[in-house]
């Protein structure tokens, strides 16, 4: 098995039939090849499909056209292989949140008695800074305490991909600064493979090794790749004073502005055929 | 602080949110919010009962029935409390069938005590009190009745005499008519018609006199009925006392004594037998000795009261209730985790659920009584009677066919929220278990059922409702032991005091109802994981 090729997603298309019958494709084409290790963010405008690539590799949906391969398996099931960190924290409301952790331990570790489950899950809590609420219900917690037993509950699973779908989307700028630290810190000590979907520029850069940026839907596909040469572990003043920080910056706002006018002209184009 | 928040909580858990204002003004918390609250769910509740309660008292003796006029509340209180006393007065007589011979001397004395004093005292004092009441009632119908009944009777006699008049006049008149008067015949013809005419409507004008002289007649001094109504209650009570210094004067344990003096006369003549007589001797001394074991495990078998009928119907509707969950749950979560399954079971949903209990109770008897032909030696019925809290009740085979229509009627909300609740799963929930590859027991018990709960107990919750309502005219039908069955005996002794008992049963039954309702809603509010509250 070559490291480079770790997770290979390769000329992937979805596409849903619309009222009419003909099929539209949400994604076509998609091609993405990742090293074990490496940290990818997927950029786009919303409503691109960015969502949708990571559910396909999450197994959530199948695929219509091409294929993922994980370590030369095919995807086609989810599974506890690639942890999943949703957009809303998704716990279990009757379940506290180490009960909640636990839940993926028990099927994916079925070798291990309960008193070990217990210390993975407390670790992987204690990891995220949770370490003090263990027994608490969801809706005693705020959102950004429910994200971080949702991160605690992926990588307890100890998954080979960690697919990150939004995760800070729905938390206010203070909990996302703290939760990129939390996240980066266990990446930086576990070296897991990572997606990470997100429309934040400056998140994008500070998380990634690699910036995937996607073209606008229908038929999105990968626009243009770009490299972040920051070391690890990182610092994000250290980075914030880094000029290439703001030429990465300057690159992928255009190229997300070149997605909107070539939209606009489309528009246009449309408007006048009619 | 902490104790206003704790109370508060308790309020809200317990179902009894009515009296959150009651106890958020006693800690002084916006005072004028919560007393507009109370205004509202707490006095006007009250005041709109009271006028009902109004409305009764005045339009109760406008109906006369058969049985007496309808009841006021207030004899309607009055019938409560005696099925009350007579429910205390059926436990003491038990107690005092099994009391040791201390006990039941020292038990003894008082009531012998109370029923001198009855005899000797009360009754002639309230005798002698109906007596002068009589006189009393006597002057009140001279003055207030008899002239009504007078004037009535004159309008009568009136009528009568003017009615015979007219015909004799007319009688007189056509016998003076000659042959060939043409002109007065036809005259004739039209006052008798005008004199039939006349006649059919002094008929309703009397008809409608009598009514209101036998009303008259029957009305009753109100304070002597109810100096006769005490007299009855003393009466049942020394009724009652002598059974009861009965019950005491010869109770078990006097029984067993009297027998043990026989056997142990029996035994001696045993031994002292001579070789013919030593069989017959012998025979009955194992004869006396099983007589003592027999009388020394018997029970005074009471009268099987309201308080007891309440009971059972509640184990019976239980009963059904608990059949009905164990099927309803399953196949509900078959239903909401399956379409297949469910496709194939909505034809019996949809075909089942309306038919009415009083189908299923006798399909229910029929077969009931084909499992269970001999309910004297049956295995079943055994094993359920000696369960703890069966036994004490005696379960026949109407008491399972009333359980098993209430579990089919109760089935049916269960097992559709139940489908409901599993097949709405957040779908957020569902992509967590499968991203997790949850095993089906542990994505079952993990995740399916605790978010299905709160929508199986709203089934639930309905279900004990309807299994409540439907057990009273499944234990009417069945006449098996219960509220129903009091309600037909009552309907069939028919007495006016009977009348007023059945009305009390329409509160008992309702407050039941009720309270069955807000435990119900309890549970749902502890499953409910979320904080929205159930409608209430």
């Amino acid at each position: 098995m070559r490291e480079d090729r770790y997770l290979n997603i390769s000329d992937v298309t979805k596409s849903y039939p619309n009222p009419f019958g003909d099929e539209i494709a949400v994604v076509k084409g998609f091609d993405l090849t990742v090293t074990k290790g490496e940290v990818i963010s997927i950029i786009g405008h919303s409503g691109c499909g960015k969502s949708t690539v990571l559910n396909m590799v999450a197994g959530l949906i199948p695929v219509s056209l091409g294929g993922i391969i994980l370590e030369s398996c095919e995807v086609i099931d989810p599974g506890p292989d690639r942890a999943v960190v949703f957009q809303a924290p998704c716990l279990l409301p009757w379940l506290t949140s180490m009960e909640n952790v636990l839940l993926g331990l028990r099927s994916a570790y079925p070798s291990l008695n309960k008193t070990e489950h217990e210390e993975i899950a407390k670790y992987c809590l204690y990891q995220v800074g949770l370490d003090g609420s263990l027994k608490k219900y969801p809706r005693e917690m705020s959102g950004g305490m429910q994200q971080r037993v949702g991160i605690a509950r992926a990588i307890a699973l100890k998954p080979k991909v960690l697919l990150l779908d939004e995760p800070f989307g729905r938390l206010d700028s203070l909990t996302r600064l703290e939760l990129q630290d939390v996240i980066l810190n266990i990446l930086d000590l576990q070296k897991i493979t990572t997606l990470l979907v997100t429309h934040d520029v400056d998140e994008a850069i500070y998380m990634a090794d690699r910036i995937c940026m996607m073209t606008n839907g229908p038929r999105a596909k990968v626009g243009r790749m770009l490299e972040i040469k920051f070391p690890r572990p990182r610092d994000r003043e250290e980075i914030l004073e880094d000029p290439d920080f703001y030429d990465f910056r300057q690159e992928l706002l255009q190229f997300l502005d070149d997605c909107e006018a070539e939209k606009e002209k489309k528009k246009e184009s449309e408007l006048q055929l009619v | 602080m902490k104790l206003k928040h704790r109370i508060y909580k308790l309020i809200d858990i317990s179902g009894l949110q009515l009296f959150d204002p009651v106890a958020r003004l006693f800690f002084r918390e916006e005072p004028q919010v919560q007393i507009k609250r109370i205004t509202q769910f707490i006095v006007i509740p009250i005041l709109a009962f009271g006028l009902f309660l109004l409305v009764w008292q005045i339009m109760a003796p406008r109906h006369t029935t058969k049985s007496g006029e309808v009841p006021k509340p207030g004899r309607v209180l009055d019938a409560a409390k005696g099925i009350w006393t007579f429910h205390n007065r059926e436990k003491e007589k038990s107690i005092a069938f099994i009391a040791s011979s201390d006990e039941a001397n020292k038990i003894l004395d008082n009531a012998k005590n109370r029923l001198e004093e009855i005899e000797s005292s009360l009754i002639p004092a309230q005798d002698e009190t109906i007596a002068n009441l009589e006189i009393l009632e006597q002057e009140w119908r001279d003055k207030n009745i008899s002239p009504k009944i007078k004037k009535a009777a004159n309008i009568e006699y009136e009528i009568n005499s003017k009615q015979n008049s007219l015909k004799t006049e007319l009688e007189e008149l056509a016998g003076s008519i000659k042959a060939n008067d043409k002109n007065a015949k036809e005259e004739l013809v039209l006052r008798l018609e005008k004199l039939e005419l006349q006649k059919s409507k002094w008929k309703i004008e009397l008809a409608e006199l009598k009514g209101t002289i036998s009303i008259l007649e029957s009305k009753k001094y109100p304070l002597l009925e109810r100096a006769q109504r005490k007299k009855d209650r003393l009466e049942e009570e020394k009724q009652y006392l002598s059974v009861y210094i009965g019950i005491l004067t010869k109770n078990r344990n006097s029984k067993v004594e009297e027998l043990n003096k026989k056997l142990v006369d029996y035994s001696n003549s045993f031994y002292a037998a001579e070789s013919t007589k030593v069989m017959s001797s012998a025979k009955r001394l194992v004869r006396q000795k099983t007589r003592i074991e027999k009388t020394s495990e018997s029970q005074y078998s009471a009268a099987k009261t309201l308080p007891y009928q309440t009971l059972r119907s509640l184990l019976c509707v239980f009963t059904g209730f608990i059949i009905a969950t164990i099927f309803a749950i399953p196949l509900g979560i078959l239903c909401g985790l399956n379409k297949t399954f469910m496709c194939a079971f909505t034809p019996f949903i949809a075909i089942f659920k309306p038919v009415s209990p009083i189908v299923w109770l006798p399909i229910g008897l029929i077969v009931v009584g084909g499992f269970i032909p001999d309910p004297e030696n049956n295995a079943l019925l055994s094993i359920i009677n000696k369960l703890p809290i069966f036994s004490s009740f005696d379960v026949n085979p109407a008491f399972l066919a009333s359980a098993i229509t209430v579990a089919l009627c109760s089935l049916w909300p269960t097992l559709v929220n139940t489908a409901l609740g599993v097949s709405s799963i957040d779908v957020d929930h569902l992509n967590v278990a499968r991203v997790l590859n949850l095993r089906f027991r542990e994505r079952l018990i993990s995740v399916i059922i605790p978010s299905a709960l709160p929508l199986i107990f709203a089934g639930l919750r309905i279900s004990i409702g309807v299994g409540w309502m439907v057990l009273i005219a499944a234990e009417l039908l069945a006449s098996s032991e219960g509220i129903g069955k009091f309600v037909w005996d009552m309907f069939n002794n028919g007495s006016s005091d009977s009348f007023a008992q059945m009305f009390v049963v329409v509160f008992l039954v309702g407050g039941i109802g009720l309270l069955l309702d807000r435990i119900m809603i309890v549970f749902q509010r502890l499953v409910s994981f979320d904080e929205t509250a159930p409608s209430v």
